[in-house]
């Protein structure tokens, strides 16, 4: 456990069994941007910042914020606005949340807010998680609740203080296998009701409840000798809007002279269509008191996600990292054939780079 | 070819332009010149830089003519024109209000209309003595104050720049002040929505050009509230008070200029807005105090 534990990133501080000694912060800037041939670009710049710091020997205390400036077209029905606002064009996220952690000698329990706010949507949260793990602290089971509200107010007034209320479980196993892997088992639902459709859409019209069950399971397997460790991952989804999808995930992080780390990894996923998904041209298909939907997130396709990341650590707590993924997401790519046709392949690339620092 | 984003901050608020261009760089090097000229107006305009030939106007007042070049008599020409066409309403002189209506101080006062009486001295257009190569404010203490028309010359001018530069589709919005041209590159016009004056980030309706500006002007930008009442940054140059009667008014012409100062003098005229926009065959949308909307036919 402790060999596993040793290697960066590979026990989450969400399954920690006992107080980390010390407390840290990091800030991150992330850029991402997306295209598809012949349309427009979409750039989100996001600095983010996260702090966490023990205190009274039992207790944790985290948050972060972050705050995404985006630009490009967003898929608002008006280009921009003309206003008497001194405030010029706003097109940005600010989130933030905070948690507070309560250690006891097998267990833990915490709990968290968050909020995020930007143009047209507001969302607010609330979770609760519990920790129970076995006296050899070679099992962790965990379990966590959260309840989520939105409110969406869209430009064109299409949706006026629509609202969604979502509530989400998980149910986690964690299990040390030897002194060199350690697997992870979650299974997640989330039931949610209200608003879920796309008002920017000129014809969109989704059921108003949605249920999510999701079941990941992660293996980390250190080898040592190599100063080295493989990470795997697969999930399975299905969602009652009628998307099924699989996501299979591998990282190879290798220890390298001078602190420094290199991670590539490559990342498979592949879903089908919404129920109500109808292939391009509008309004193909579309019966009127039925739900329907053109966006392309709803299509069936597969997509490869290769990365690579890079980190370094100094003295003094301090390290740095640099990580560049690269998605392109094809109709042709999903597993077994049968994507939907006519969706243009999107492609989208993420940089990001952060500092941390524990004190 | 893609649309090109860019947003900058100036004038004490952030602006967006958009820019349709095949690769970036040229969309790039574009954005650059256009925003460049806005700082350029800015500084040149701005009554609360030192430097600009507005605080040496304002300083000189009482005293010697200041020299003016072109491009600043041709803003002293239009600022006439407002004046004229807003029978007194639109005077550039009137900036001295805010020393009686401070709309940041907390709590929030109305002025005595002694206070209100005493500036209204210094609100006289009508006295400037310019030409298109000096001016001078005859009464020390007067000022100019090109709020209500620099924002829209600059965004005008942006697109002269841009269009120059090889930009055949795009628009600026700055501070809700819209100029587009081209349209879109996929032959649509370009659509721009008119926020609503009362609910944040809500819209009343819109407007599609392809060739064109829209701006408006409204209630909401800066006001206080007393005793459940709205005063707005709006003066009247006859009276010194607020406007009342429209929450925004928005006009699309052909320069953002015109635009910008239908909607200022449409916000001024108050009921006599409408018959005075259709008569110069504008198009306009405004939201009277009620909170209904009015338009043009």
């Amino acid at each position: 456990m402790a060999a596993a534990a040793a290697l960066p990133g590979v026990v989450p501080h969400a399954a920690a069994q006992s107080i980390p000694d010390e407390g840290s912060f990091s800030i991150r800037y992330l850029d991402y941007r997306d295209w598809q041939p012949g349309a427009d670009r979409m750039r989100v710049r996001s600095p983010s910042f996260f702090v966490m710091k023990p205190f009274g020997g039992s207790w944790v205390a985290e948050g972060s914020l972050v705050y995404d400036g985006m630009s490009g077209a967003s898929p608002r029905f008006y280009n921009t606005l003309s206003g008497s606002s001194g405030e010029g064009v706003k097109d940005y996220r600010t989130a933030g949340d905070a948690k507070l952690t309560r250690y006891f000698d097998r267990y833990a329990i915490g709990v968290g807010l968050a909020g995020s706010t930007e143009r047209d949507y507001l969302s607010k949260a609330a979770s609760l998680d519990l920790r129970w793990w076995t006296e050899d602290r070679n099992t962790t089971l965990a379990f966590s609740f959260a309840g989520t509200s939105d409110r969406i107010n869209s430009n064109n007034e299409v949706a006026v203080n629509e609202k969604k209320h979502t509530l989400d479980y998980l149910f986690g196993i964690t299990q040390a296998i030897n002194a060199n892997a350690i697997v992870q088992s979650n299974l997640t639902y989330s039931r949610g009701h209200g608003y879920y459709d796309d008002p920017y859409k000129l014809l969109d019209d989704r059921p108003d409840h949605r249920r999510i069950v999701a079941w990941l399971t992660r293996w980390n397997q250190a080898f040592p000798a190599q100063d080295a460790a493989l990470r795997v991952a697969f999930r399975v989804l299905h969602d009652s809007f009628g998307t099924t999808s699989y996501m299979t995930e591998a990282q190879w992080v290798q220890g390298l002279p001078q602190g420094f780390t290199v991670t590539p990894g490559l990342r498979y996923y592949t879903q089908s269509a919404a129920d109500f998904y109808k292939d391009p041209p509008l309004p193909n298909g579309f019966v009127p008191g039925e739900p329907y939907a053109t966006d392309t997130r709803l299509a069936a396709f597969g997509a490869f996600t290769p990365s690579i990341r890079i980190a370094k650590t100094f003295a003094d707590g301090w390290s740095a990292d640099l990580r560049v993924d690269f998605y392109r997401q094809k109709s042709e790519w999903r597993l077994g054939g049968d994507g939907s046709p006519d969706i243009l392949p999107f492609s989208a690339r993420w940089i990001q780079g952060g500092v941390s620092k524990s004190f | 070819m893609r649309l090109h984003r860019f947003t900058f901050p100036a004038m004490a608020s952030t602006h967006e332009l958009v820019l349709g261009a095949v690769d970036e760089s040229h969309a790039r090097r574009a954005a650059d010149v256009a925003i460049a000229d806005v700082a350029r107006i800015e500084a040149k305009y701005s009554r609360y830089r030192d430097t600009s030939i507005v605080s040496a106007i304002n300083r000189a007042a009482g005293g010697a003519p200041v020299a003016i070049d072109a491009e600043t008599a041709a803003l002293m020409r239009y600022a006439d024109a407002c004046h004229a066409a807003s029978r007194g309403r639109f005077d550039i002189t009137s900036g001295v209000l805010r020393r009686a209506w401070d709309f940041k101080r907390a709590p929030p006062r109305v002025p005595a209309a002694s206070e209100v009486d005493a500036l209204r001295a210094l609100i006289d257009w009508a006295s400037v003595a310019w030409d298109e190569r000096t001016i001078r404010l005859p009464r020390a203490g007067m000022e100019i104050d090109l709020g209500g028309i620099g924002k829209e010359y600059a965004a005008d001018r942006v697109a002269i720049i841009a269009i120059d530069a090889g930009i055949a589709h795009g628009y600026v919005n700055l501070a809700g002040d819209v100029r587009a041209w081209g349209g879109r590159p996929d032959g649509a016009p370009w659509r721009v929505g008119i926020r609503h004056p009362r609910v944040d980030d809500a819209s009343i309706g819109g407007v599609e050009i392809a060739d064109g500006a829209v701006a408006t002007s409204g209630d909401y930008e800066r006001f206080i509230v007393v005793d459940g009442v709205r005063y707005c940054h709006i003066l009247d140059a006859t009276t010194g008070w607020p406007v009342t009667h429209w929450q925004s008014m928005s006009v699309a012409a052909p320069l953002c200029v015109v635009a910008g100062s239908g909607a200022t003098v449409g916000m001024l005229l108050g009921a006599d807005a409408p018959a005075w926009l259709d008569s110069q065959g504008a198009e306009w949308i405004g939201v009277d105090a009620e909170g209904n909307l009015r338009g043009s036919p």
